[in-house]
């Protein structure tokens, strides 16, 4: 068993392994994950995280996380398959390049949630800061509350569903993807333009927000999309272009 | 009756006449491939001072001149061993033909060097030629994948390159077909512009926790690089030094590229001579000279440029546009397709058009089919062997049974920009540009 680890003895259905942080390196936390992911152990629990960077990254196995309190930069990044619960705030860039999986941030992010993240779904009960979903590559990105702006900055595929309010230039030159948001817009970046909410879009939502609890019929969800007109350069449409190329 | 005499303007020269129409054409900025063309203060204003009687030159074929050289040293549990002190530079999948790259990873291999990706992730051919290759980490992330990461020797974060710092790159859409667009998540033909600030940081405090994530996701094993192009040398390097990289990746103002605006290649950054000088200042000031390593690139050409690099004080140098050269780019071959792009064998800069004549930076596979990866990379070999060659030749005539031990005091200058930027005497004086008489030099 890695140093710090002890068998939780609570009788509720806990996670059966806790790692205390507080008295452990970042590399040793991580270290001690992969050893547990490589030994099957299908569920661990992390307490004391203090807001440490680099928390339950690089991780490529199906286990379960939960971390007990705030974490630092890129929690869960790097990962491929976990499903990582983090009961706290989180710090810059959580699900950083995320592949697959599931991250649940039961408080707030801070700038860059799932930036450039692949696949997977992170999901935010709080707020997200600004750049949420920046260059978001395929993953869905679920905020409950409000995300900042600049959000979706060139996300290229990929879902960002904001169910608050969104800041200023969302979706700017984004290349592709979908993007709805519950309350208001406060701008388009560029090349970003509203689009008609369909049936399978209400459904999409409906499904895609409910293993979260949040329903999405109770918002106002607006879609938004690349207009396309920046995949190539006109030079007749230079107000356009000077902001954008 | 007699010729007459043409006048040329020194402000408006036929170059400028060009850029002027090709501007007014276009609307925009020009955008082209390759690197500077204007003249700068290069390695070629230094010469070495071999020996005579005052030091013992090496017997050329008969004593041994090591040449072998180990890059992240400071924190990997696996730094990066190489035969030969010159590796091949980050150049993407997409600028690059599939067999142009995967011609550059088996001539790396064959030299026990290292390769780079690029931008759009790592091609699964690409990995399997190169027995050493160095996964790069830019800021658009582009098919960034941590299964990749997982089998690279060694990441790059890419701040930035010589051709264009502080700028993005550009990938024209005729060179995003079905399978770039793939492995970079885009639309097909679309005009790709990467982004110039990675997504997920920002100033040198975020470097410090993005490199120990990288870190943490390879178990501390490969040595992560940072590379940067030549600007503010000395705070940018001692700020990636202060960050944690394990080694320094230069990337002067000669550097090449396969497209971005033709501004930044002739009026952004600064020279790669002076550069390395001023890292190498900045690695010492950080007290870490010799534990984080230098790589320099921007212009290598040959030994000689090799030599004088490391007699300055790096580790090594990356080559990238002389290793295409030396697979047949610009070569005066299917010269009416040279002519069909505007341009001649020797001047072509056209790598942003995706219609390389000799099949290097394209995607169209007519073209492609050009150059076979067995004839490439033997090329590409017999380059850096040759370089090696020289770089050895002059070590043994300066006396030197490592390249390695090249070193300063083996150089001087031929100008008095050079001596300025060097640092070094000039030729046949004890005087330094800007620092003045060294009796003793």
């Amino acid at each position: 068993m890695t140093q710090g680890t002890t068998q939780q003895t609570r009788s509720e259905p806990l996670p059966e392994t806790v790692i205390d942080c507080s008295e452990l390196t970042t590399r040793d936390i991580n270290q001690a994950l992969r050893d547990h992911a490589a030994a099957g152990t299908e569920a661990v629990t992390l307490l004391n995280p203090a807001g440490r960077h680099n928390l339950a990254v690089g991780l490529a196995s199906p286990m379960r996380i939960a971390i007990q309190g705030p974490v630092g930069y890129y929690c869960g990044g790097l990962s491929d398959g976990i499903t990582l619960d983090i009961e706290g705030n989180c710090g810059w860039s959580v699900g950083e390049n995320l592949m697959s999986g599931q991250i649940c941030v039961k408080g707030s992010a801070s700038a860059n949630a799932a930036a450039t993240a692949r696949g997977g779904t992170i999901c935010v009960l709080g707020n997200a800061g600004p750049r949420a979903g920046i260059s978001l590559k395929g993953a869905t990105l679920i905020v409950r509350g409000n995300a900042g702006p600049s959000s979706a900055f060139m996300m290229q595929q990929g879902r960002l569903i904001i169910c608050g309010d969104a800041g200023e230039n969302l979706g700017d030159s984004i290349y592709d993807g979908e993007i709805f948001v519950g309350g208001r817009v406060a701008s388009l970046g560029a090349d970003a333009r509203f689009e008609p909410m369909t049936d399978s879009d209400w459904t999409m939502l409906t499904s895609t927000l409910a293993p979260f609890d949040i329903a999405a019929q109770e918002y106002d969800f607006k879609k938004i999309v690349c207009a396309k007109e920046l995949y190539h350069f006109k030079a007749r449409e230079f107000s356009k272009w000077k902001d954008a190329y | 009756m007699t010729d007459p005499v043409l006048y040329t303007s020194s402000t408006f020269t036929p170059q400028v006449i060009d850029a002027i129409q090709t501007r007014a054409e276009l609307g925009r900025y020009h955008i082209r491939g390759f690197g500077a063309l204007r003249n700068l203060p290069r390695l070629d204003d230094l010469v070495f001072l071999t020996a005579s009687l005052t030091r013992l030159p090496l017997e050329g074929y008969r004593e041994k001149c090591d040449t072998k050289t180990v890059l992240g040293t400071r924190y990997a549990k696996r730094p990066m061993e190489l035969e030969i002190p010159i590796t091949i530079a980050g150049m993407s999948f997409g600028a690059l033909s599939c067999n142009a790259k995967v011609a550059l990873g088996q001539a790396a291999t064959w030299l026990g060097t290292s390769t780079t990706t690029g931008d759009g992730g790592m091609l699964p051919a690409e990995r399997e030629a190169s027995s050493k290759l160095v996964y790069q980490c830019l800021p658009s992330r582009y098919g960034f994948d941590p299964r990749d990461l997982r089998q690279a020797d060694a990441v790059e974060i890419v701040v930035g390159q010589g051709a264009k710092p502080g700028g993005g790159g550009l990938l024209l859409g005729q060179k995003v077909n079905q399978v770039v667009a793939g492995m970079r998540t885009l639309p097909e033909g679309v005009d790709q512009r990467s982004p110039c600030r990675h997504p997920d940081w920002i100033g040198p405090d975020d470097l410090k926790i993005k490199i120990e994530e990288l870190r943490e996701a390879t178990n501390w094993e490969i040595p992560i690089y940072v590379k940067m192009g030549a600007t503010r040398v000395k705070d940018d390097v001692k700020l990636a030094v202060k960050a944690g990289a394990d080694v320094i990746v230069l990337d002067g103002m000669e550097g090449g590229t396969a497209a971005t605006q033709s501004i930044f290649q002739e009026h952004v950054g600064i020279p790669t001579l002076p550069a390395i000088v001023q890292a190498v200042e900045a690695l010492k000031e950080s007290n870490v000279y010799g534990e984080v390593q230098l790589l320099v690139s921007g212009g290598i050409r040959s030994g000689p440029d090799v030599a004088k690099a490391l007699a300055l004080g790096a580790d090594a140098v990356s080559i990238g546009t002389s290793s295409l050269i030396a697979m047949g780019c610009n070569k005066p071959i299917y010269v009416e397709d040279y002519r069909a792009l505007g341009t001649e064998p020797y001047h072509c800069h056209h790598c942003h058009t995706g219609r390389c004549p000799v099949g290097i930076a394209t995607q169209d596979e007519e073209l492609m089919a050009r150059l076979p990866v067995e004839e490439a990379a033997t090329h590409v070999a017999n380059y850096l062997q040759a370089m090696v060659m020289e770089t050895q030749s002059i070590a043994r005539a300066c006396g030197k049974s490592n390249v390695h031990n090249l070193e300063r005091e083996d150089l001087v200058a031929l100008t008095l920009e050079a001596s300025a930027m060097a640092k070094l005497p000039l030729a046949g004086t004890d005087f330094i540009m800007g620092i003045g008489h060294q009796p003793g030099h």
